[in-house]
């Protein structure tokens, strides 16, 4: 059978559409409204594609048939959009410009700055989609050498429209190929995300829980050289005390706690520094700083070996190594892996004080305060006192602390109280014998000093 | 207006020679010198928020510098890093340009700043672009030596290689090579570009420089 379009006689036809035959072709949308009367009226679609539509008809019939458009206004107004976009051709200087795209009943037509025109006729234009954002619409003659371009969102379906459903294919084809990769970009990129995500968990938690095994691991010496150059960098907040009883008072209680010590190979070496603090530290490696004030603050020498053990105990179960090692992270590991550990030690002394002065976790102070309480209980030093020199830092300073980093940073005072007391409580029952210590001369020694610094000050 | 750029390709500046009437608009502190008979007129870079906007995203200032004269006078601009730069015309077409590499342009351009999305970023090339539109001649640097290519199909662009580009192409990221390769290679992650259209390239990146720096340092 012949195309119907060519016994059609219909002017209304040429009228909406003067598109000539060929927009027969797939057309779609539209429906026929026939003129005949009674029961020869025939059934039809009111859509579908004309052709399929046209052809059941009997000739005779077909004559007495309306065919009207219904989309016949979305196709009027295609023809009179606008569209800003491109035009790629050789004919023009730099071979690109700007242009106004219109649909004409032809063909694409793109009006550039000095007024010329670039035309596309629909059956040579190859669709391609793509561009910056994924849906510029390009449409290139068939040799290729003449591109006009619009990303406007509209533009595709208004295509579609006006050239009356002949591109609707290839415009087809190109936005499934254009959904088929943004979904694979988006599905790499989702798995991308997600190994990232998994690699940084991942790495927090291998390095958190990694460096403390890698830190038992190493060799206590790191230890002990992390913690000479921290010190010899440390501002200590006040001159070295000399005089001979107040250190020696202090070595007595180190030594008598020494063979407790967690782990042996450890050289504890003290320093005692005129200063305020209620304080006293222990870097790692084992070197000890004992500030006057402490000596002063304690009301005999069993609650200064208290707070020594306490923080020999840091030393020992090398809190500070893993502090430095969490901080350090990756670009430890990675130093390591390439074996540059005088950087390493280097970064480390500078983090450690970071870490100072972020000071340990609060885990790490109960773990602290247990092992301290192991320690003086097996060197037979009353464990209690460390209950009651906190008891004594609550009353100083209240359990809003600010003035100091090291109280700041410790948990609230009448916590550890009770947690220190339910550890003493729950050891073996033995004898203490309190320090052997003149502790009233210490102290004033210790207030003689503190009074020469005054003055010198 | 004549302009042109000497000492290329290392050392690249842009010689304007300016007529009464004429106008140029620069970036901000690109002025290496000029005739005393210049004027220059400082403007929020198409307004406050744009202006902060193409600070903080776009690699450029808050500020353009507008350089006119009365009686005719001469202007050197220059961009702070080594490297060639590049005239392009505009006829009303578009052109995308990487954070940093605009340097001047005449009044006819306009100036905006546009969202470059995720997948740029990752291309190191930055979270958004400098969009430049209109008509007349826009002047653009880069790192090393500038090189065009007329693009139609695809193509691949090393991260941090691409300096400008048209909005007809289409970007994507993807690995040099096999996993294996594209981690050991050096190459890593590369940007797919999809033509038609045209590409300019830099002959260095600044992430090269910095890594080569950062393996010479200590």
């Amino acid at each position: 059978m012949s195309n119907p379009a060519e016994k059609w006689p219909i002017i209304m036809w040429r009228v909406i559409l003067p598109l000539g035959e060929s927009a027969f072709q797939g057309r779609r949308g539209f429906f026929l409204r026939c003129a005949l009367p009674g029961p020869e009226r025939p059934t039809l679609p009111q859509t579908g594609r004309l052709d399929a539509v046209f052809r059941p008809l009997p000739t005779t019939h077909r004559e007495a048939c309306i065919l009207v458009a219904w989309y016949g206004t979305a196709w009027w107004d295609a023809m009179n959009k606008q569209f800003s976009g491109g035009v790629l051709s050789d004919q023009l200087g730099n071979g690109r410009a700007g242009a106004e795209i219109v649909l004409t009943a032809a063909g694409v037509s793109a009006r550039v700055p000095d007024g010329r025109s670039f035309d596309i006729p629909y059956r040579e234009c190859r669709v391609e989609i793509g561009g910056y954002n994924g849906r510029m619409v390009f449409c290139r003659d068939s040799i290729r050498t003449l591109t006009i371009f619009c990303d406007d969102r509209k533009f595709p379906g208004e295509l579609a429209t006006a050239s009356s459903g002949r591109l609707d294919e290839q415009l087809g084809d190109a936005l499934k190929r254009v959904r088929s990769q943004s979904r694979r970009g988006t599905l790499i990129g989702v798995v991308s995300l997600a190994a990232i995500l998994v690699l940084i968990v991942g790495g927090y938690f291998g390095v958190r829980y990694g460096a403390q095994a890698a830190v038992h691991s190493l060799p206590i010496s790191v230890d002990r050289q992390l913690g000479k150059t921290a010190f010899s960098s440390m501002d200590l907040g006040g001159p070295e005390v000399t005089d001979k009883v107040v250190v020696a008072a202090i070595q007595k209680m180190v030594d008598q706690l020494k063979p407790q010590a967690a782990i042996e190979g450890f050289d504890f070496e003290i320093h005692v520094v005129d200063s305020e603090e209620l304080n006293a530290f222990c870097l790692p490696g084992g070197v000890i700083v004992v500030y006057t004030g402490l000596i002063s603050g304690a009301e005999n020498p069993d609650q200064v070996a208290a707070v020594i053990g306490h923080e020999m105990s840091h030393a020992t179960l090398r809190h500070g190594l893993e502090r430095t090692s969490q901080s350090l992270g990756v670009w430890a590991a990675v130093s390591l892996l390439i074996g540059d550990s005088t950087g390493l030690i280097a970064g480390g002394a500078d983090l450690f004080q970071v870490a100072v002065v972020n000071s340990y976790s609060r885990e790490q102070e109960d773990a602290a305060d247990k092992e301290g309480v192991r320690m003086l209980h097996a060197a037979g030093i009353d464990p209690s006192s460390m209950a009651k020199f906190f008891a004594i830092m609550e009353q100083e300073h209240g359990d809003a602390p600010k003035l100091f980093a090291w109280i700041s940073t410790h948990p609230q005072h009448t916590d550890r109280i009770a947690s220190v007391t339910a550890t003493v409580d729950a050891l073996p029952d033995r004898q203490y014998t309190p320090l052997d210590i003149d502790w009233q001369e210490v102290q004033s020694k210790a207030k003689d000093v503190q009074k020469t610094t005054k003055g010198d000050r | 207006m004549y302009a042109e750029i000497r000492d290329k390709p290392s050392f690249a500046n842009i010689h304007v020679k300016l007529q009464p009437g004429d106008q140029i608009i620069a970036e901000a502190d690109a002025m290496a010198c000029m005739s005393s008979s210049v004027e220059m007129d400082t403007q929020w870079s198409g307004g406050v928020v744009q202006g902060i906007l193409k600070r903080v995203f776009g690699g450029e200032s808050m500020f353009v510098n507008t350089f006119s004269t009365k009686t005719g006078g001469d202007l050197v601009l220059t961009q702070p890093f080594p490297g060639d730069m590049q005239c392009i015309d505009l006829n009303g077409n578009t052109m995308f340009l990487q954070p940093g590499a605009f340097v001047a342009c005449e009044p006819g351009v306009k100036l905006g700043l546009g969202w470059a999305g995720i997948k740029m970023f990752i291309a190191r090339e930055g979270l958004f672009r400098l969009k430049v539109s209109g008509t007349g001649r826009v002047w653009f640097g880069a790192y090393g030596g500038i090189f065009q290519k007329e693009i139609d199909g695809e193509f691949v662009v090393d991260s941090g290689h691409l300096v400008a580009y048209e909005p007809t192409i289409g970007i994507r990221i993807g690995l040099a090579g096999g996993i294996f390769s594209s981690f050991f290679s050096g190459e890593g992650l590369v940007t797919r570009v999809n033509g038609p259209g045209r590409i300019y390239m830099q002959s260095r990146s600044f992430d090269g420089l910095a890594a080569w720096t950062n393996a010479h340092l200590g």
